[in-house]
């Protein structure tokens, strides 16, 4: 089992990055863990926003997002762990459900985490393991008095699972990749119910502004969709990103529910050492 | 696959357990948005209760009263009048409703009180036209050498380097006179930078609340607010700062906050009050509803919603208005020569 483990490994490490059968000759060369995969997203969709703090109402418009993510193979675990990092943020620009009033929301974010890998029947590979991450953002009112804002901020420890397909149409590499993280505890910032900034920035108030969260009060959770394609020697991906973050913390409530189309490219890296043996073919 | 097993079982409970985080929907019909305008009322306003027993008021019952004069067919503008309405039992000048023809308010705090201020009065008989403007400050010396300066809204910014410069050129008065009438607020900060010229000492000037949950009475504990003295140039003689019923919000924090001054002395009417820091919310035809969210107290821990007593109870004269004098400015100037 360990065996027939191993090679695929070797195998799917090759397909999740997209890789064309040219590169086979270098996996020969290179160990697994210097292969890096760069993907970068960007998308548009539709985002449902609602901040209590704000307003009752719930705020729906247009939103732009964009992801960067970095997938390695390490040499843990005998290769079974991989690496990944993902930094996306978001805009959107929403209105009230009677279009008289305008929610802007930002939101930059950055995890990153490890999973184990394993290979299960029909060239499936599923991995699983945690992320740990911490996001900065805001949702602006335009039109309201002393609370015109609700600030965004947290860190969080996130389960994570990945289920990769790789598949082939006359002999051109394919890859359907589904992935899953949430949050499982972490703590986010929060004004009290009824507090004012004012009261936290200008007079140094605090009262509970940081809130430990996990699943009960915060349930988050992230779904990302993905197909890679060759296009003759490049790796093009599309993809859907269903992106849920909500709270109830401070009897304040909180969601916002991004729905985003993805488009991008992938790149394929491999780091070479000097002791590596194409050492004698770098220019320095 | 255990592990494999071990650490999906967690992250599928954790998926199917917690449902979405939503506000119930109100519908957008005259019932819904009155309903909706009471709740947010009966959730986050700061002084239902105090209200209750300094007013009568009572709010619980207000949706059941105001909803019977709703009716089929009422057009937008009935529907306004009846939540204006409503929320004049609040007896808050903070309290607003916003449709794009109208604002909703209550200004009962000043309208039903005399003006006790002249513009016009206190432009051709005391500043006259070579007065000096300082930020949102105007100043002068008065005849008998009382500095005097206005300070018409906390909207207008005043910075530090402002405020020096006022009180280098005041320096050489016996007293200053301190005008804030009519001045109906605005930020916070602005009033509480005049303030902290006026001493030497860190006092407490006050108390800060605010609601942590929905109950009439989920208070945070009480912070204390304190006035630091600046580092700028401070005024070391008497000082007396003029009031009226126009006094406002920010104006009736920074006349709590001067009051804790040793050489300062309160004259003129009672300030109109507004000691909650308003928020904003709406409903769900889009109106904007503003209402008092942090209540703010004295350093005694009393409510300050109504208003501050002066030290010295002032009031124009009749006479003095035909002479085209302000009764409260030479009630002080004589003050300040004692």
């Amino acid at each position: 089992m360990n065996k027939r483990i191993r090679l695929f490994l070797y195998g799917m490490t090759g397909l999740l990055c997209g890789m064309t059968a040219h590169l086979d000759a270098q996996e020969r060369d290179v160990p697994d863990n210097r292969y890096t995969t760069h993907a970068t997203l960007i998308g548009a969709g539709r985002s449902s926003l609602l901040e209590t703090y704000l307003s009752p109402l719930e705020y729906t418009g247009p939103q732009l997002t964009f992801l960067r993510e970095t997938l390695r193979k390490t040499h843990w675990a005998e290769g079974r762990v991989s690496t990944q990092s993902l930094l996306g943020g978001y805009f959107a620009y929403t209105q009230n459900p009677v279009r008289n009033a305008e929610d802007m929301a930002g939101m930059i974010e950055y995890r990153t985490g490890w999973h184990s890998n394993w290979t299960l029947p029909f060239r499936l590979r599923l991995m699983a393991g945690g992320q740990i991450g911490a996001y900065a953002g805001f949702v602006y009112n335009t039109r309201n008095g002393n609370n015109p804002a609700q600030a965004k901020a947290g860190a969080e420890l996130s389960a994570s699972v990945v289920a990769i397909y790789p598949f082939r149409i006359r002999h051109v590499p394919f890859a359907i990749r589904y992935q899953c993280d949430m949050p499982v505890m972490g703590m986010m910032f929060s004004p009290a119910y009824g507090q004012a900034y004012y009261e936290i920035f200008s007079e140094g108030n605090y009262d509970h502004n940081v809130r430990f969260t996990h699943p009960g009060n915060a349930p988050t959770f992230r779904q990302l969709l993905t197909l890679d394609f060759p296009v003759k020697d490049y790796t093009f991906r599309v993809g859907y990103l269903c992106d849920v973050r909500q709270s109830r913390v401070n009897a304040l409530k909180s969601h916002t529910y991004n729905h985003s189309f993805l488009v991008g490219y992938v790149k394929h890296f491999q780091f070479i050492k000097r002791k590596d043996r194409q050492r004698n073919r770098l220019i320095m | 696959m255990r592990k494999l097993y071990i650490l999906l079982c967690p992250l599928l409970a954790a998926l199917l357990l917690p449902g979405c985080v939503r506000e119930d929907e109100i519908d957008n019909t005259p019932q819904g948005n009155l309903y909706a305008l009471w709740k947010i009322i009966d959730e986050r306003y700061c002084f239902l209760d105090y209200k209750a027993q300094a007013t009568g008021l009572d709010w619980s019952g207000a949706y059941s009263r105001y909803s019977n004069r709703l009716s089929e067919g009422m057009n937008s503008y009935q529907l306004f009048e009846v939540m204006c309405d409503m929320l004049s039992e609040l007896q808050d000048g903070h309290v607003n409703l916003s449709i794009p023809s109208d604002m909703g308010r209550y200004w009962a705090w000043h309208e039903d009180y005399p003006d006790n201020f002249s513009a016009s009065v206190i432009e051709r008989t005391y500043l006259g036209t070579d007065y000096k403007i300082a930020g949102g400050i105007k100043y002068r010396i008065l005849d008998d050498n009382t500095g005097y300066l206005y300070y018409e809204s906390f909207s207008n910014g005043i910075g530090e380097g402002n405020l020096d410069e006022i009180m280098h050129y005041l320096r050489a008065c016996n007293g200053l006179i301190v005008d804030v009438r009519n001045n109906s607020g605005g930020r916070l900060d602005y009033a509480e930078r005049l303030a902290q010229r006026f001493t030497n000492e860190h006092i407490l000037t006050g108390y800060t609340s605010h609601k942590t949950g929905t109950g009439h009475n989920d208070f945070s504990t009480p912070t204390a607010d304190y006035l630091s003295p600046s580092t700028g140039i401070r005024w070391q003689k008497r000082a007396v700062v003029l009031t009226n019923r126009r006094c406002y919000s920010a104006t009736n924090t920074f006349v709590r906050d001067i009051k804790e001054c040793p050489l300062v002395t309160i004259m003129g009417d009672r300030t109109g009050g507004g000691s909650g820091l308003p928020f904003s919310s709406e409903l769900p035809n889009g109106w904007l509803v503003r209402f008092s969210a942090c209540p703010m107290y004295n350093a005694r821990m009393e409510q300050i919603e109504f208003g501050i007593d002066p030290d010295i109870a002032v009031n124009q004269s009749s006479d003095d208005t035909l002479k085209g004098v302000d009764s409260l400015i030479e009630t002080a100037r004589t003050f300040l020569k004692k």
